[in-house]
């Protein structure tokens, strides 16, 4: 620990805090009942006691890069019994909302990501992108965009039936998909290098570790250990506010990784055997019962978590980009599974223009992925690989 | 008065049941006092009997052997009558119930040699009653022949103003005496102060304005500026009071008494009265002897001390560590205040703005206690000058560093509220070093709540320095009093105008003179402005006791007041000397002059009179006395083994509501004690202790109010001047061969009462291990 610590209060960082939705930080008076009742809090250094001194102290260089703030959960059990009423668990999400836009990079971006005013801009992005890069290779007599598109014929149907390929072609949605794709794990990639080495500095400055230098073997092996209880939510679990939270959690988060799993599968499909789509035949049956069920559990998922939010309006605070996330998902799994309903229901242009606003939404979910709470998704898998390597009890 | 006496025994609450009424009516009846039971005395048809008796038959001086004096007060109160009140229920029948204290069987009764102990002890309170009765007057008030009801207010600051104002309303003329040309006090000179209403939680503009301009709207209000007083001469009701302007040379300037150093010759012995009389004049020459009236001056009724407080001033190099006095920028919350009332705030060094300032609220090295003076007060200041810095500069950063932040009652929606200004900083810790970093201040701190030893660089820092009561330089009240122009001891409050402000706020040890705001402690604006109107009610309280001839307090109402027999005077001056309350003033000879409204009736004179010639009308050196001698001493002639007796004399302050309690706690003490209340321990003259044991009572103790610095006697010195006497008392037995240990002083809070029994057991015991009284008998 150093012999002497040069304070340096950052009055903006406190007030973006606020901003974020921590205004209530600065009424702390540093009782630690919050350290007391949190259930997942580690017994060396426990949490959030000392973050709510930085933060009302305005130490940046204390909280950024302090993996603690990940750990938690944001059950509500520190907020409820607050005696001031300071609600740690929102500074303490507030924080990583800052964190997250710091390791990020690109602000232009997460401006247009965080910001309300700004959705339009967002939506607009992807739908102007198809438009015109499917334009632009109409000139060049490349047919990837079809305002009519044709039907398509198989195994002898003589009406032919409705493939979304035949009006955005994989091809022009892949080219866009892509490299989007690796922009996103290129930015994630910045910034967890960046946060694994600030967070090793604050561990080591605040005695939360023995090790001193990072094995990427043994944090590797820590990744793999702490995978169960992320998918397991057991932490969730633990807290005792806010128990039934972990239940639409969960649904969403199995329901990305199913639609992963699935969109994986054809992507092979695809350009590996160079079968197209749609795949209504039997053989893609158990394929496709895993995208109905990861769909409907999107829509659930986010459904119960917007009821939850705003059941819990008094004692948690919510943020434009708590419902920015809610609506996404929603708007994601409603308007898959919509555009799957009509083109089963041969509604041609219904389902053609369901599709165009699905694919905007994919598009919005991927670029915003490292701006928005979402990234929760990396950072604390991270923070929580990080914590089992260092070997804090 | 021509005394027709009544007996009365109560039979309820248990007293039948115990006691043998039968055998105690024959006590008075033997005496040829007639005497009445009733089985529920303070019920309305016992009451009506009384009433009915008094009314029919003349009776005058009742005795009733009820309850304890502390209930039923108003039930049997019969003006035109002595009530005497003996204590079977509490003292007799609930502290010794009968299965522990078992009566005598009928076969047992026919053996002379047995005796019940309770029996003996409710026999003998009566007997000692009836004593009482026949040596004590009806009290009739004193009467002051000049009154006036004009109420003095020393200081014209906040306090001051307020209390000026309040009393005003309630009808009284009032005069402000103020030292400086203008009114306001400190405040005036503040740019915001601590806010004074709900929710308490912005600054606000100081109130001195709307306070001057209510002073000036008020016809009772007169105001005299540049003016102090020069001597406040009489006493309450009739203080005759002489101003003069700062720093003038006056005949009627007080005249200070002789310094102890001064009494003494050049060999260290005591001059004799008329060598120390002499050295007194020329001490005090060009001024007038106390007793001396001004013909000029004005009359006032009482007076409200309001001076306030000065800022502290630290000595050479006092702070050093800190940085005072070395660098500049280093300044007390005082000059803060001054530099902020007059624009932003810039440093006092080169001018330039500063917008990090450190607050430091306690001195350090190693003491964790605050700055001298400081209170709740400079915790709540370090707030409102932290939001100053904040309010100049939108980038100003103010850092509070505490060792406590006191915020009481409703200021702590100030803290909140300050609390959330992203700009300001509070952590408790200890400033640990103070230097110069550049062109800004490097502080250091350690054992903060940031967990590590931080520094932080600023370009100001402030020390929350404390408010001293401007009765600490000078006795300000200037009482024409012989114990000299200030408040006596007054440097067990750090020099704060108080008694005993827990349990008596306002009241000083001069009655008459009620102290508010920052001189009785140091206080905010707005617990001042409520200080002022308990000053001023205390005040009102004060002249409407004393027009009437009775207690202002803590014997709210007591008629009775000290009355001298001076032919038998020896001029030995203890009686004016020993007064807690400056009551007495003597002349040239020592012959004491009492100044009955300044006086609170605790008897301290009585009990300091060697010659015993000070007394009331319902209690003195004789009716004590002779209740002592009515107590009846069992000696080896009555009985084989004759029991014991031991006198307590109780104070019936704490001491004597604590028995009470006691007995309601059906926790019972030995039935060999008879106890006699007294008004207070500093009246109890030797005379009874030595009547007592010469009586052959086997001991004697005293029961009364912790002294010394942290005291709880109701009248400041009683227990403490008691605890001298009982020292004097021990070589005058041990010349009768008598043990010291035989006499004892105790001292009990009020909440002790589960500590009593065994307090007076082991006296008892003690006693018992000593043996009989060997002049019992006699």
């Amino acid at each position: 620990m150093a012999d002497k610590y040069l304070v340096e209060p950052d009055v903006g960082f406190i007030k973006e805090i606020g901003e974020y939705g921590g205004d209530s930080l600065k009424k702390c008076f540093q009782c630690a009942t919050c350290s007391v009742a949190c259930p997942i809090s580690p017994d060396n250094k426990p949490f959030p006691r000392k973050e709510m001194i930085a933060a009302s102290w305005g130490l940046k260089d204390k909280l950024v890069g302090n993996g603690d703030v990940w750990l938690c959960h944001n059950c509500g059990d520190c907020s409820t019994l607050c005696p001031r009423g300071a609600k740690p668990g929102d500074v303490l999400s507030a924080i990583r909302m800052y964190a997250i836009s710091h390791y990020a990079g690109f602000p232009a971006l997460g401006k247009i990501v965080n910001d309300p005013k700004k959705l339009p801009v967002l939506f607009a992005i992807p739908a102007v992108l198809f438009l015109v890069l499917g334009l632009i290779f109409k000139i060049f007599g490349i047919h990837w965009l079809n305002f009519s598109p044709e039907r398509v014929i198989e195994h002898g149907d003589t009406v032919g039936h409705i493939a979304h390929h035949a009006f955005f072609h994989t091809w022009l949605v892949d080219l866009i998909f892509v490299p989007t794709s690796i922009f996103v794990v290129a930015i994630f990639a910045l910034g967890l290098k960046r946060m694994i080495a600030d967070m090793h500095a604050n561990a080591l400055l605040e005695g939360k570790t023995d090790k001193e230098n990072i094995d990427p073997k043994g944090f590797v092996q820590s990744l793999i250990k702490i995978l169960p209880t992320i998918m397991k939510h057991s932490k969730f679990s633990e807290c005792g506010e806010n128990t039934e939270r972990a239940t639409p959690h969960m649904m969403v988060l199995f329901g990305f990784i199913g639609l992963a799993f699935v969109t994986g599968f054809f992507f092979i499909v695809l350009y590996g055997i160079g079968i197209h789509g749609p795949y209504d035949a039997l053989v893609w049956l158990p394929v496709k019962v895993i995208a109905i069920v990861s769909g409907i559990a999107l829509i659930i998922g986010s459904f119960l978590m917007f009821k939850n939010r705003k059941a819990k309006a008094a004692d948690q605070m919510s943020t434009y980009r708590d419902w920015f996330l809610i609506g996404l998902v929603f708007a994601l799994g409603a308007t898959g599974m919509l555009s799957y309903l009509t083109r089963l229901a041969d509604a041609a242009f219904l389902t053609y223009l369901i599709y165009y606003i699905h694919l905007m939404c994919v598009f919005v979910l991927f670029i915003s992925l490292p701006f928005s709470k979402l990234a929760h998704l990396v950072y604390r898998t991270t923070a929580m690989a990080y914590n089992e390597y260092a070997g804090r009890k | 008065m021509d005394k027709k006496y009544g007996v009365y025994i109560c039979t309820g609450c248990g007293i039948g049941d115990a006691l043998d009424i039968k055998s105690l009516s024959d006590v008075a009846e033997e005496e040829g006092l007639s005497c009445q039971s009733h089985p529920f005395l303070c019920g309305k048809e016992g009451v009506e009997l009384l009433k009915k008796d008094i009314a029919e038959k003349g009776v005058n001086t009742l005795m009733l052997a009820a309850c304890s004096r502390r209930v039923n007060y108003d039930v049997f109160r019969f003006d035109g009558c002595i009530v005497d009140r003996i204590n079977l229920r509490e003292g007799v029948v609930w502290s010794h119930p009968r299965p522990e204290f078992p009566a005598l069987t009928e076969e047992e009764k026919e053996d002379e040699d047995n005796f019940d102990r309770v029996q003996m002890m409710a026999e003998d309170y009566l007997r000692m009653g009836m004593a009482k009765t026949e040596k004590i007057k009806l009290p009739e008030p004193y009467v002051l022949e000049n009154f006036t009801k004009k109420i003095l207010v020393l200081g014209g600051g906040v306090t001051g103003m307020t209390s000026a104002i309040d009393a005003a309303k309630a009808g009284y003329e009032v005069t402000i005496v103020e030292k400086q040309a203008q009114l306001g006090g400190n405040v005036a000179n503040w740019r915001q102060q601590l806010p004074v209403s709900a929710p308490y939680e912005n600054l606000i503009p100081t109130v001195v304005a709307d306070k001057i301009a209510a002073v000036e709207a008020d016809g009772n209000i007169s105001v005299k500026l540049e003016t102090e007083v020069a001597r406040i001469a009489g006493e309450p009701g009739n203080f005759t009071v002489t101003m003069k302007k700062p720093g003038e040379k006056i005949e009627f300037d007080v005249p200070f008494p002789l310094p102890e150093e001064m009494k003494l010759d050049e060999a260290g012995k005591e001059l004799d009265v008329e060598a120390q009389h002499a050295k007194y004049l020329e001490y005090n020459e060009g001024r007038k002897d106390i007793l001396q009236l001004d013909p000029d001056g004005e009359k006032f009724g009482a007076v409200i001390l309001a001076a306030g407080w000065r800022p502290y001033q630290p000595e050479e190099g006092e702070f050093a560590h800190l940085g005072l006095g070395q660098v500049p920028d280093v300044v007390t919350n005082y000059e803060f205040e001054e530099i902020a009332s007059k624009g932003k705030i810039v440093r006092p060094s080169d001018g330039k703005e500063a917008k990090s300032v450190v607050f430091i609220q306690s001195p350090g090295q190693g003491d964790d206690s605050d700055f001298a003076y400081t209170g709740a007060v400079t915790s709540m200041v370090a707030l409102k000058q932290a939001k100053y810095v904040c309010n100049d500069y939108d980038d100003g950063k103010a850092y509070i560093f505490y060792q406590h932040m006191r915020t009481p009652g409703l200021s702590e929606g100030f803290y909140k509220s300050i609390q959330q200004t992203p700009g300001i900083f509070m952590t408790k810790g200890e400033v640990t070093g103070v230097s110069k970093n550049g062109s800004s201040l490097a502080i250091e701190a350690a054992d903060t709540l940031l967990g590590d030893n931080i520094q932080v660089n600023v370009d100001m820092v402030v020390l929350a320095t404390g408010m001293v009561p401007v009765t600490v330089d000078s006795p300000v009240i200037n009482l024409a009093y012989r114990q000299g122009p200030g408040f006596r001891d007054n440097d067990i409050f750090d020099g704060y105008a108080d008694s005993n402000f827990i349990c008596f706020p306002y009241e000083t040890q001069r009655t008459g003179i009620y102290a508010a705001g920052a001189i009785r402690r140091s206080m905010t604006v707005d617990e001042s402005i409520e200080d002022a109107t308990g000053a001023a009610l205390k005040a009102i309280q004060c002249i409407e006791s004393s027009n009437r001839g009775v207690a202002v307090h803590p014997r709210s109402g007591d008629m009775t007041f000290p009355d001298f027999f001076f032919q038998r005077c020896t001029q030995c001056k203890r009686c004016t000397e020993e007064c807690p309350f400056g009551a007495l003033d003597d002349d040239e000879k020592g012959t004491p002059k009492p100044n009955p409204t300044r006086c609170r009736r605790c008897g301290t004179c009585m009990g300091a009179c060697p010659e015993r010639i000070i007394g009331f009308a319902d209690y003195n050196v004789d009716s004590i006395g002779s209740m002592v001698k009515s107590v009846q001493v069992p000696s080896e002639d009555d009985f084989d083994e004759p029991p014991f007796r031991i006198l307590g004399l109780v104070c019936e302050n704490d001491a004597l509501p604590a028995l009470d309690i006691a007995a309601l706690n059906k926790l019972s003490y030995s039935a060999d004690v008879r106890l006699i209340p007294v008004r207070c321990l500093g009246s109890v003259n030797v005379i009874w202790i030595k009547d007592a044991l010469s009586q052959g009572m086997d001991g004697v103790f005293l029961l009364g109010c912790k002294h010394g610095d942290d005291y709880q006697c109701h009248f400041v010195k009683g227990s403490e001047l008691a605890s001298i006497r009982m020292k004097k008392i021990g070589d005058a037995l041990a010349s009768l061969a008598l043990e010291e240990e035989r006499v004892a002083q105790f001292e009990v809070a009020i909440d002790e009462y589960d500590k009593l029994p065994k307090i007076i057991n082991d006296f008892v015991e003690m006693v018992e291990d000593l043996g009989p009284n060997p002049f019992k008998g006699f």
